[in-house]
């Protein structure tokens, strides 16, 4: 670049003069030529314009292009969302309404009593059963308990009847034995020293049937 | 009064603010009418461009970064839309609808010479390649820097500067024929 193409080009934007650049070009006939000729067209720019700019309706393509018509915006949606919410709200809420005998009650209830009540309920109905089952328990129980006891009562009874005759018919069995062994003593010590001292008449016979008399 | 900037009012019109948009409009549309005024000869003319340029920008709005400013990137759409209009309509061979528009003063005597002087340099700068009077115009008449108007063209701005000189050189030799012949006139 030419030191007086630095020079004009400065001129032109704005960094000296037109004296300043006039004075420092008016040597080069070239570069003096440009600067006059683009003072011409620089005072033609800053002349006013009276052409009057054409009325266009620039607002129908901007329409056409970037505005899209508004959404119906139905409130049917925003209904249901709500109405929806409300019921959450209340059946999670203590508030309940109840319908009894054609009137609405709005009540306000304490959900952890109801839970109290409800659990000493279970509780108590709980106990009650068990209970009735122990007492059914304990009368089966005794029941079976008498039932064996008297079973047992039978058993030891008929055990100590046989035990009993069992022992006396031993003991007859002994006495027997006993009667058995005292004759058979008699008869081999003391019947022939009885004979020898009286007649077999004079003494005492026993027999079967008693003792005959001499 | 607090004037937005207008990369508020994009924002603003991006999520369907009319007003905005109409703010946005009412900034640039002079500028861009005239642009199209000077460039292509005709109102009708100018005025096909501003609507397509306005048709474009709206379509595009979203597309806007700002990575330039928002003019600069406005004339980009300007630029192209308008050497398209030159290319097609051969705008060169409409000359003669140039010559025939109407003074912009409504001719007052104290304006007569400056008139006249601006007449001239019109005229001359009409007569230029599209290509060199896109340069002046965008240097000249909507101030942008000469690597502004390389980004809005797609090209380098050493290629700017040499349209410019040439076209600068151009002018200076009109005005120097005109000259001339004023001078013979007299």
């Amino acid at each position: 670049m030419s030191n007086n193409q630095q020079i004009f080009e400065d001129w032109l934007d704005g960094k000296i003069t037109d004296q300043q650049c006039a004075t420092a070009l008016q040597h080069d006939a070239v570069w003096y030529g440009r600067m006059q000729n683009a003072q011409a067209i620089q005072t033609d720019a800053k002349a006013p314009h009276f052409e009057a700019v054409p009325d266009f309706d620039s607002s129908a393509i901007f329409a056409k292009q970037w505005q899209r018509p508004k959404p119906q915006r139905s409130w049917w949606p925003q209904l249901s969302l709500a109405l929806s919410c409300a019921a959450m709200l209340i059946s999670l809420s203590p508030a309940k309404f109840q319908l009894q005998d054609g009137s609405l009650t709005l009540s306000w209830q304490n959900s952890q009593n109801e839970i109290n009540n409800a659990v000493s309920h279970a509780l108590l109905t709980y106990q009650k059963e068990q209970q009735q089952w122990l007492v059914q328990q304990l009368d089966t129980q005794q029941q079976s308990t008498s039932s064996q006891l008297v079973l047992l009562k039978d058993y030891l009874q008929d055990e100590l009847k046989r035990d009993q005759r069992s022992d006396m018919l031993q003991l007859v069995e002994y006495l027997n034995q006993q009667r058995q062994a005292d004759w058979q003593y008699w008869q081999e010590n003391y019947q022939p020293m009885q004979a020898g001292y009286r007649p077999a008449s004079n003494y005492y016979s026993p027999t079967n049937t008693g003792v005959v008399k001499p | 009064m607090f004037k937005r900037s207008d990369e508020s009012l994009i924002a603003k019109a991006l999520n369907g603010d009319q007003s905005a948009w109409q703010q946005l409009v009412n900034r640039h549309q002079s500028a861009l009418f005239y642009f199209g005024l000077r460039l292509l000869g005709s109102r009708e003319d100018a005025n096909d461009l501003l609507q397509d340029v306005l048709m474009v920008l709206c379509r595009n709005l979203g597309q806007y970064r700002g990575d330039s400013s928002f003019k600069s990137w406005l004339f980009g759409i300007a630029n192209y839309r308008a050497m398209d209009m030159l290319r097609r309509r051969k705008y060169s061979d409409n000359d003669d609808e140039l010559a025939e528009m109407p003074a912009d003063s409504p001719g007052l005597p104290e304006q007569l010479a400056s008139d006249r002087q601006q007449k001239q340099v019109q005229q001359q700068l009409r007569s230029l390649p599209a290509e060199q009077r896109l340069v002046l115009e965008l240097k000249f008449y909507q101030q942008f820097t000469f690597d502004e108007i390389a980004s809005q063209l797609a090209i380098s701005s050493n290629t700017v500067k040499s349209r410019f000189y040439a076209a600068l050189d151009k002018l200076r030799l009109q005005l120097e024929d005109d000259h001339v012949e004023q001078s013979a006139n007299f």
